[in-house]
């Protein structure tokens, strides 16, 4: 299962998704929204996709994912749209026949999908909201905030 | 030439544009030349795709394709 949409992420559907009699763990993510960031009070996250290519992005990362690690399923959801301080805004479940496998998967997914999955975030907070990555504001918006420099998609891949 | 704008970009640019260009334009070539109509998206690092695939500056463009031009992506929680 690989969606993006404004449909609540939930659980139970990941992991109905990698359920498969011959794996033995079952991992999965869930990334939230946060209620700070760089200091300042976030009251919403809002997510914009392209949404054709974002599903076909994870579709890859999912066939990458299972040429470096012995899976048995893999499912990928990101919602768009507001979603309010708590709720999940991404969930990747990863099912494989050992633990190693299925926590090094999934954690490997969420990173390479930060990187390369045309999904763009912007926080909603007292007084504003702004785009997050290195983007311009617009006329008054507060600097961009530049998160996690360290994970960057690959040279080849940027322009 | 269909031309999609996502995020900041869509806010200065709106979500589509059409421009007529050459088969065998590059997508760098298309991108200056919108660069010169608005000189302010200039400062922003964009990548391009083209029918759904990340591509370079140098790719190609053919009749029919679509473009989409947008700024580091930034999702997740």
């Amino acid at each position: 299962m690989f969606r993006v949409g404004r449909a609540t992420i939930v659980v139970e559907r990941l992991l109905r998704a990698v359920r498969d009699p011959r794996a033995g763990a079952v991992v999965v993510f869930v990334g939230t929204t946060r209620n700070e960031n760089a200091g300042r009070r976030v009251v919403r996250l809002e997510y914009e996709a392209y949404a054709r290519m974002a599903v076909s992005e994870m579709r890859g990362l999912a066939a990458e994912a299972r040429r470096r690690w012995p899976l048995r399923k893999i499912a990928m959801a990101h919602r768009i749209g507001l979603v309010p301080v708590g709720q999940a805004s991404v969930g990747i479940a990863v099912s494989a026949g050992h633990r190693g496998e299925a926590f090094a998967a999934c954690h490997w997914l969420i990173d390479r999908l930060k990187e390369i999955v045309p999904i763009w975030k912007r926080e909603h907070f007292r007084g504003g909201r702004v785009w997050i990555g290195p983007q311009q504001g617009g006329p008054g918006a507060p600097r961009p905030i530049r998160r996690r420099a360290a994970r960057r998609a690959p040279a080849s891949k940027r322009t | 030439m269909r031309i999609r704008f996502f995020a900041a970009l869509r806010e200065r640019m709106g979500a589509r544009a059409d421009r007529s260009v050459r088969a065998g334009t590059t997508v760098g070539a298309l991108w200056r030349t919108l660069v010169d109509e608005r000189p302010e998206i200039g400062k922003v690092p964009v990548r391009f795709a083209v029918n759904g695939t990340y591509v370079e500056r140098s790719h190609r463009l053919a009749d029919g394709d679509e473009v989409a031009i947008f700024p580091p992506v930034s999702g997740g929680a």
